[in-house]
């Protein structure tokens, strides 16, 4: 028909660049990689659970561990195999804070976790393994426990670790001063 | 009707209904879990009580104390022109506009390591860039600033100049002398609040 | 690893030269369409050309599309894009200001400019209206001032109004599209059989 817009009775460069518009979204939907971890917590969830301090191992509830009649608790030095070979705690795993992230260390948190098994972390200090903690905490590795005081504070008193119940000096955020008085 | 008009249209219908079957995407601000693990690991992060006290003596203005202590604590005490986030409310929307701000540092400190590194691993995870913990916390900034204690004799030259810096970093901050600022300086916090993003709008 | 301005992969002195490539695409698009004659535009409300509402409609689904899976493949971060906020009432009586202009003058203000861009004199016209409008409205601004800034609903978006996702918008709107695009075509046929000067560019 005559009286058509020429765009009308010619759709074929629609359908050409149509056609572009699609190849590329499919393109981008075949190269989008799925991620290997995601975050199971949101920021918000990460927040509450650290500043709740749940997820804590005290020094003293390592007792029963070491002594045999706990078996469901696997220790993971995530020191280096330097630090751990000077010494670490007795039946501890060796896996450095590089390689937690790895195919088969991830494999094996999964099957931990599958079978009710709970992992503790700890470094030299709290701090070393806060971190390492915090992001499999956040991937939804609910299992992994953080040792409070590290390994030194561990050292220090393993031969008498029962007795380290009461003790507060191993816990965090301690103000070793009065500020606004020392700071004058 | 043209064919080509048919396709078209049954094109877009599936690619709108492909739409509905997609799962919730990722939430790309955030950095993957493997690279906040990396930078976990960094000792980066760390700045020494001597760099802080360093750059609060020469002003300079690029650095951002944020203290996340709980509010009571910051009142009895903080370091000059720090601003206090609890750590509890971090993600507060109140509290958004103080980090991520262009060029600035942001450095976390509580009493000791623990709380700032929370806040750190937090706010990395948001891909912030520019922040940083005080290694140490408050405990060390006391000991090594405020407290500072002599080197042994035999200790090394370097050992000497960082006791000399302390010394002289002590006397700044609790204003022993009489040419020292006045330690009321807390009166006049002046933090630069990240700018809104305004954009241009516009139409047909 | 859009939008480019706001995650600082360009500055924003871009902006402009942005502008202008998107402006010159965007006018050459409006008169190969056809835009810069006042009969396809004005056709809309005889019910004879429907081209105006096919064409925009089609470029508003194909961007809404595109830009939601842009946004699910990390292309673009729809979070960080821009929203104009909304004032109901005022937008309403905006428009229907400038359907009327629409109708009485054969031009929006976009297509106004191809016509002047290939030498038409009513768009030249339609031009020296526009800027005289453009005078009068900014002269007399205080006086509906309050109007202009009423009911401001803030930067929202018709998903977030119905508490839908914007993927069930967007689907919605291309079954709208589409059937709005086959009830045209039915007028079009209709309206068009009965005319006799049915001759049109």
């Amino acid at each position: 028909m005559s009286n058509k817009h020429v765009h009308e009775t010619n759709p074929k460069r629609t359908v050409i660049v149509m056609v572009i518009f699609v190849a590329v979204i499919v393109a981008g939907l075949l190269s989008l990689k799925t991620p290997r971890l995601t975050y199971v917590l949101t920021p918000e969830q990460t927040l509450a659970l650290v500043t709740g301090g749940e997820g804590c191992v005290h020094p003293y509830q390592l007792v029963p561990v070491l002594n045999g009649t706990v078996d469901t608790v696997i220790l993971i030095d995530i020191r280096n195999k330097f630090e751990f070979g000077k010494g670490h705690i007795k039946g501890a795993e060796n896996i450095s804070a590089y390689d937690l992230t790895n195919e088969e260390n991830i494999a094996r948190l999964k099957e931990f976790k599958k079978n009710g098994m709970a992992v503790v972390l700890y470094g030299n200090t709290q701090l070393e393994a806060n971190g390492p903690w915090m992001v499999f905490r956040q991937l939804g590795f609910d299992n992994v426990m953080l040792l409070l005081g590290g390994y030194r504070y561990y050292a220090l008193h393993k031969h008498n670790l029962a007795a380290t119940k009461g003790d507060k000096s191993y816990l965090p955020g301690m103000a070793d001063f009065n500020y606004a008085e020392v700071a004058k | 009707m043209n064919k080509n008009y048919l396709f078209l249209s049954l094109l877009m219908i599936l690619l709108a209904g492909g739409l509905l079957l997609l799962p919730d995407r990722t939430n790309y601000s955030q950095i993957p879990p493997e690279d906040l693990l990396w930078d976990i690991i960094q000792p980066t992060r760390y700045v020494t009580t001597e760099q802080v006290a360093k750059m609060i003596i020469e002003q300079d203005p690029t650095l951002e104390l944020i203290d996340v202590r709980d509010a009571d604590a910051f009142k009895a005490f903080s370091l000059p022109n720090a601003v206090n986030i609890p750590l509890d409310s971090l993600l507060s929307p109140n509290y958004s506009d103080y980090l991520g701000i262009e060029d600035m540092n942001a450095v976390f400190y509580a009493n000791d390591d623990m709380l700032a590194d929370q806040a750190w691993v937090i706010a990395k995870r948001l891909n912030y860039s520019g922040i940083y913990v005080m290694k140490g916390g408050l405990n060390c900034w006391i000991k090594t600033i405020i407290q500072p204690a002599p080197p042994p004799e035999t200790a090394s030259l370097d050992a000497f100049d960082l006791y000399d810096f302390r010394k002289g970093a002590s006397i700044y901050f609790t204003g022993k002398t009489i040419t020292a600022p006045k330690s009321d300086n807390k009166s006049k916090v002046i933090v630069r609040r990240k700018k809104k993003t305004k954009a241009t709008a516009g139409g047909c | 690893m859009g939008p480019l301005i706001p995650q600082g992969y360009i500055t924003g002195q871009w902006e402009f030269v942005i502008a202008l490539l998107i402006g010159a695409a965007f006018g050459f698009l409006l008169e190969s369409s056809g835009f810069s004659s006042s009969r396809n535009i004005a056709g809309v409300f005889y019910g004879y050309n429907f081209v105006v509402l096919r064409v925009f409609f089609t470029a508003m689904i194909v961007a809404m599309v595109g830009l939601l899976y842009f946004d699910y493949l990390g292309w673009i971060d729809m979070s960080m894009v821009f929203v104009l906020p909304t004032f109901l009432a005022p937008m309403l009586l905006g428009g229907f200001i400038m359907g009327l202009g629409f109708v009485i003058g054969g031009f929006c203000p976009g297509t106004s400019y191809t016509a002047c861009a290939i030498g038409k004199l009513d768009g030249f016209a339609f031009l020296g209206g526009f800027f005289l409008g453009v005078f009068l409205f900014s002269e007399a601004f205080p006086l509906f001032e309050k109007f202009y800034y009423s009911g401001d609903m803030g930067n929202i978006t018709i998903g977030e109004v119905l508490h839908v996702s914007d993927r069930v918008v967007a689907f919605a709107f291309v079954v709208i599209a589409i059937a709005a695009f086959y009830v045209t075509w039915l007028i079009e046929k209709k309206v068009r059989a009965n005319r006799t000067e049915s001759k049109f560019e």
